[in-house]
């Protein structure tokens, strides 16, 4: 058996047993959802780009289990592990510290698409589920922000120096992250400034709404995302190479 | 430089698992190995003993490929710890002086999963017997105690049926009972032909249980030895016996071999040579004196360890 294949039931099991987890990647992104979606109603305006505030919310909710999960469950973990000598544990065991974050990364993708598929099934009884536009896009808008957003989060698990420190960098990445992508106050209703930056940030709010919803940049939003996982991939190496050199 | 190369046996063959030459560190540019050299055979258990920051657990690591090394030669089973880390790693076993497993890992999980990355088919529940972890197979490692950590370590570390354990600190936080169980499960592995290299302080751990020690201090090997050979290092042993009065022990000081003589009033202490303790015997039987309680203490091993591992030469 790999060691990858053998890591992986039980970073799954580790995982669903911490509850904070659990909270942040399940219940805070449909509870989020119920209450904006609510809030809004479905009139459409012209900061939402004309398309319907209860659409909008089921759809961008969508985006939040990626940004709890990479952005704080993964970097926390990862953080903890190099904390507390876990990562050596293994090491010493013949398990390469690059198979228990591939591990950590693989169990984080598969609870994201948990995350998903828990918000539809709260939208479905309660404001439904809105018609996909572009579902190959829609699908891809997800599949990249995971991925790069999973990355940086490689990359704060390594760069922090605690598991207290991951949280705290997750935590301040993650709702820039979540307010500017258009999570709490639609793209359309941000001022020029927060829409330009809303624009250069790996948000998967809107690459996942927007082709939804059927508007257009994805394009535009797949550069942003391979700048970042760039950006993430150099960091990593960096953070792999620094810490050779220090044992 | 002090070099510690085993001792032939009568067939003057030995096989040598570990071979360690000039071996180099530092950290930050701050020297912790400054050309360590040694060897150890395989079957053995060999201690790696001397004060906090001497290098121990730095050794330990780079010879299990953990930690990259500046200078030196270091061959395990065969492999080069650096470049061949990958192909060396299936044969070692090791508790780390400083690491964990994830805080809600049960005990059974864990014997389990280290037993499934184990390159050969290995029964964990062997293992869990051995070191009395069945029933603590349902409890998470975040609520486990210090000496039962220590017990699932050294079990995780052997449950791959290793040519090479290494133990740092192997029996740190663990109860009387538990560590010398401990110890006997160690000299069953290396019964079994495993070869064990021992990183402690203990220096009883240390004579129980090595065959041979090897001393560091900063940075370098000052002495390596049988404990017996080493605990004899100091040149001396000491005679304790009744005596009525110290009239009695006048002249002893003379007999040759004898460095010292005190009376408490009821005891004499005596420090002598080795070779003069039957002198000694000899002049008391002559003046008469066939003490009951007459005792030869030799040093312990921590007694005559802890002037080298303070750097004295002697």
């Amino acid at each position: 058996m790999t060691a990858l294949a053998a890591l992986t039931p039980t970073e799954l099991r580790l995982l669903v047993r911490d509850w904070t987890v659990l909270v942040f990647a399940f219940v805070f992104p449909p509870l989020v959802m119920l209450v904006l979606a609510g809030v809004f109603g479905t009139h459409a305006t012209v900061g939402f780009g004309w398309r319907n505030p209860q659409h909008y919310y089921v759809a961008a909710s969508v985006g939040v289990p990626v940004l709890a999960l990479a952005l704080v469950g993964l970097p926390v973990t990862l953080a903890a592990y190099r904390e507390r000598g876990v990562l050596r544990r293994f090491e010493a065991f013949g398990v390469s510290p690059a198979t228990v974050i591939a591990t950590q990364a693989i169990v984080a993708a598969g609870l994201i698409l948990v995350g998903v598929g828990t918000v539809l099934v709260v939208a479905a009884p309660t404001y439904g589920i809105p018609h996909v536009t572009h579902p190959v896009q829609a699908a891809l808008g997800l599949a990249a922000s995971t991925l790069t957003l999973l990355l940086l989060g490689i990359a704060v698990g390594l760069a922090a120096p605690s598991a207290r420190a991951a949280q705290a960098i997750g935590l301040i990445a993650f709702f820039p992250l979540y307010l500017l992508g258009g999570g709490g106050p639609p793209n359309g209703a941000m001022t020029g400034a927060m829409h330009s930056i809303s624009n250069a940030l790996p948000s998967p709010i809107p690459a996942i709404a927007d082709p939804w919803l059927g508007l257009p940049g994805l394009g535009v939003q797949l550069a942003v995302f391979a700048a970042w996982a760039a950006l993430a991939l150099v960091a990593i190496w960096w953070l792999v190479r620094r810490a050779a050199h220090q044992s | 430089m002090c070099k510690c190369r085993p001792a032939l046996s009568v067939a003057g063959m030995q096989n040598t698992a570990i071979e360690v030459h000039d071996l180099k560190k530092s950290y930050d540019g701050r020297p912790v190995l400054r050309g360590v050299s040694f060897s150890v055979r395989a079957g053995e258990i060999f201690g790696i003993a001397g004060r906090n920051g001497a290098g121990k657990t730095t050794t330990a690591e780079i010879l299990q490929g953990l930690r990259s090394r500046d200078g030196g030669r270091v061959d395990v089973l065969g492999f080069d710890p650096g470049p061949e880390r990958r192909r060396l790693r299936p044969l070692l076993g090791a508790q780390l002086q400083t690491s964990a497993l994830p805080e809600r890992l049960r005990v059974g999980e864990a014997l389990r999963l280290f037993a499934r990355l184990a390159p050969a088919r290995s029964d964990w529940r062997q293992f869990a017997d051995a070191w009395r972890l069945g029933p603590l197979l349902d409890t998470p490692f975040g609520n486990l105690s210090g000496g039962q950590r220590q017990r699932l370590f050294v079990a995780l570390a052997m449950i791959n049926r290793p040519r090479a354990l290494f133990l740092d600190e192997l029996t740190q936080g663990l109860d009387p009972v538990a560590r010398r169980d401990a110890w006997q499960l160690i000299e069953q592995a290396r019964d079994h032909g495993t070869t064990v290299v021992l990183v402690t302080h203990d220096m009883e751990e240390a004579e129980r249980l090595c065959d041979r020690v090897a001393v560091l201090h900063d940075g370098r090997l000052v002495a390596c030895a049988r404990p017996v050979e080493l605990a004899s290092s100091t040149g001396t042993v000491r005679l304790r016996f009744s005596s009525p009065a110290a009239a009695g022990l006048a002249g002893l000081g003379s007999v040759p071999g004898v460095t010292a003589v005190g009376y408490d009033g009821t005891t004499a202490d005596v420090t002598v040579e080795p070779v003069a303790v039957v002198r000694v015997a000899t002049e008391l039987a002559r003046r008469d004196l066939a003490p009951s309680d007459f005792t030869v203490i030799r040093p312990s091993l921590e007694e005559a360890l802890v002037p080298l591992m303070n750097g004295d030469p002697r």
